[in-house]
């Protein structure tokens, strides 16, 4: 097990250590693509934990990541207007909008979208955890119910074209806190803050993980039922660790926008989500690591190959996450592991195991 | 008349209009083993469930400590004191053997107080004489699903101990083992009853035999006969229902 770690430690700190000095050696447009990857394996990390660790499979986490992304949107959309209003709320109609909506205008306060970048994935995702596994609904009725609401979300938005700008999400914006994250400097800001809120996370994790509270949600992944006559109440766990996961999704899709430069329900809705878990599942979801490496490297492969097979891609994709199912279930990660220590594979069971066995769990 | 552990009173349950236990009346004395037994389908398992709050009966109490639990969830009941070994190894397969034990031995339950890393001197104390008692102490870095099927048993039976319980219900805790392991588990056994109360079932004759307990026959969800072994060999009426198939198959099915 040391060497275990050990080998996760130091793949670790060379990974940030290239991470924190990419500013001189990339160029300015590739760091932005880099941040915008890193801002998504922030998200990772909580697919990660909800998922490697305690077995949740959440097909939804772009509902999250939306509260997040479009927190940080509006109080930008604003700074960037000024006394005005948002050229999209300036053209409405059905209906006409001539003054900023109540529930818009607290959002000028940098402090106040801050806190919603926080808060509102958070309480989503408290709501709904409290809701579904008080009733005790797991495996793949929990994956199915996260996928709806994402869909839903997503058809709110995009119907609530004078208060959302709808398909086109919001866009047009340029600083935070006073600073122009489209300058060069700004830019090179950015990328770093954005590390090292990665950097925090991902050692919060590690942290997490040893604690006694994270054996528990390893042992609620390996049989909740039996965690529950050991007397544990699992629920509570399984609510604290997906609302922890939501607030990632939304600290993620907040630094993903401010990278972007842009928020719209294409990236937040039922095939981003998935495929946020597809590249977790590729680096490996037993790993806090190995859930940020597949979030980065599979985002930086799929930009270059999804543009040239832009129909193939979801076919291409899904095959991925079979085959990596069925070959590595301990992903990209599993294979270091396996090649440098020298350990066969100890657990024959892939996702398509666990699957069954969630389902007859349930 | 000694105060009971546990009182079981006019107890049903069905599934779907069957009947697996109907109007049963059981009881167990503090510190001490009781035995069931009877054949497949006898309702032995479902009583057990009933009582760690796994399955809801119909009708009927469940008294412990002069309270009825039949009403409470799971959680609730095993804090309580009661424990369950179930009768598939219910281990925490892929958490080393130290972190099930760790993870059974934990006193506060609750997540906001399991945000610390270490485990407090009397936890660590309980875990070594745990793993002292079920023989385990070379084997507690392993990962749980390497250890052999014997061992696994021993494991859970060591889990469902450093929960401390007052109540102890063993679902088969010989099935699938050798001779050796079988003798080594009715010896582990007849240690626990110093500090818990024990309720085992299983049918395999020669394991509840060594068990010295009085014995307690279920046949179609009904108590059929209570007494020691010998009088419940003798009787013509459990030799008719369960000893007597004894003679035409296996007993260790």
């Amino acid at each position: 097990m040391s060497h275990k770690r050990l080998l996760g430690f130091s793949l670790a700190a060379l990974l940030f250590l290239a991470l924190f000095l990419a500013p001189s050696y990339l160029s300015a447009f590739k760091l932005s693509l880099l941040g915008r990857f890193l801002a998504l394996g922030i998200l990772g990390i909580g697919v990660s934990l909800i998922w490697g660790y305690t077995g949740i499979l959440s097909l939804g986490q772009g509902l999250f990541f939306a509260l997040g992304g479009y927190a940080v949107a509006m109080h930008m959309v604003l700074m960037q207007v000024g006394d005005k209003l948002p050229g999209f709320m300036a053209r409405s109609f059905k209906p006409r909008i001539t003054e900023l909506p109540w529930w818009w205008q607290p959002f000028e306060s940098p402090v106040f979208a801050t806190l919603m970048v926080f808060l509102l994935p958070a309480l989503a995702a408290a709501i709904i955890a409290l809701l579904v596994f008080w009733r005790r609904i797991s495996g793949v009725y929990f994956a199915l119910i996260t996928q709806a609401l994402v869909l839903a979300f997503t058809t709110l938005i995009v119907s609530q074209q004078s208060y959302t700008n709808g398909f086109n999400g919001l866009t047009n914006f340029s600083s935070i806190y006073g600073f122009d994250i489209n300058s060069e400097g700004g830019r090179r800001g950015l990328y770093l803050v954005t590390v090292a809120v990665l950097l925090f996370v991902w050692l919060l994790a590690q942290w997490l993980t040893r604690t006694h509270f994270g054996k528990v949600l390893v042992a609620i992944r390996d049989g909740e039922n039996r965690t529950r006559f050991l007397g544990y109440n699992t629920t509570p766990y399984k609510v604290a660790i997906f609302t922890l996961a939501g607030v990632l999704a939304g600290i993620s899709g907040a630094f993903f926008t401010m990278h972007a430069g842009i928020i719209s329900p294409k990236d937040v809705g039922i095939a981003p989500s998935i495929e946020m878990v597809v590249w977790v599942a590729i680096g490996g979801r037993e790993s806090i690591t190995g859930a940020v490496l597949g979030m980065v490297l599979g985002n930086l492969v799929a930009d270059s190959v999804s543009s040239q097979f832009p129909e193939s891609w979801p076919l291409l994709l899904g095959f991925l996450f079979v085959m990596v199912g069925m070959i590595l279930p301990k992903g990209l990660v599993g294979l270091l592991e396996r090649f440098w220590l020298h350990k066969p594979e100890q657990t024959k069971s892939s996702s398509l195991g666990s699957l069954k066995s969630e389902v007859s769990d349930a | 008349m000694p105060e009971k552990l546990l009182q079981v009173e006019n107890l049903s349950v069905s599934f779907d209009g069957f009947k697996a236990l109907s109007n049963v009346y059981f009881s167990i004395d503090p510190l001490s083993i009781k035995v069931l037994i009877g054949p497949n389908g006898a309702g032995k398992s479902t009583l057990c469930d009933c009582i760690i709050g796994k399955v809801r009966a119909a009708e009927g109490k469940i008294i412990y400590k002069a309270k009825d639990i039949s009403r409470s969830p799971e959680y609730k009941i095993s804090q309580a004191g009661i424990c369950r070994k179930f009768q598939a190894p219910g281990i925490l397969e892929r958490l080393s053997v130290y972190d099930n034990l760790a993870i059974a031995s934990r006193e506060k339950r609750s997540w906001q107080q399991n945000l610390r890393l270490n485990l407090s001197k009397t936890e660590k104390e309980r875990i070594e004489e745990t793993l002292e008692l079920i023989g385990l102490e070379t084997r507690r870095d392993l990962q749980a699903s390497l250890l052999a099927h014997g061992e696994k048993q021993w494991l859970e039976i060591g889990m469902v101990v450093s929960q401390n319980p007052d109540l102890l219900l063993l679902d088969e805790p010989t099935a699938g083992m050798t001779a050796q392991e079988t003798a080594k588990t009715a010896e582990l056994i007849r240690k626990l009853v110093e500090k818990h109360t024990v309720l085992v079932i299983d049918h395999d004759m020669t394991f509840v035999e060594l068990l010295k307990a009085p014995v307690t026959v279920l046949h179609q969800g009904q108590i059929l006969k209570e007494g020691s072994m010998e009088e419940v060999r003798s009787d013509p009426e459990v030799i008719s229902v369960y000893l007597g198939r004894a003679h035409e198959e296996p007993m260790h099915a």
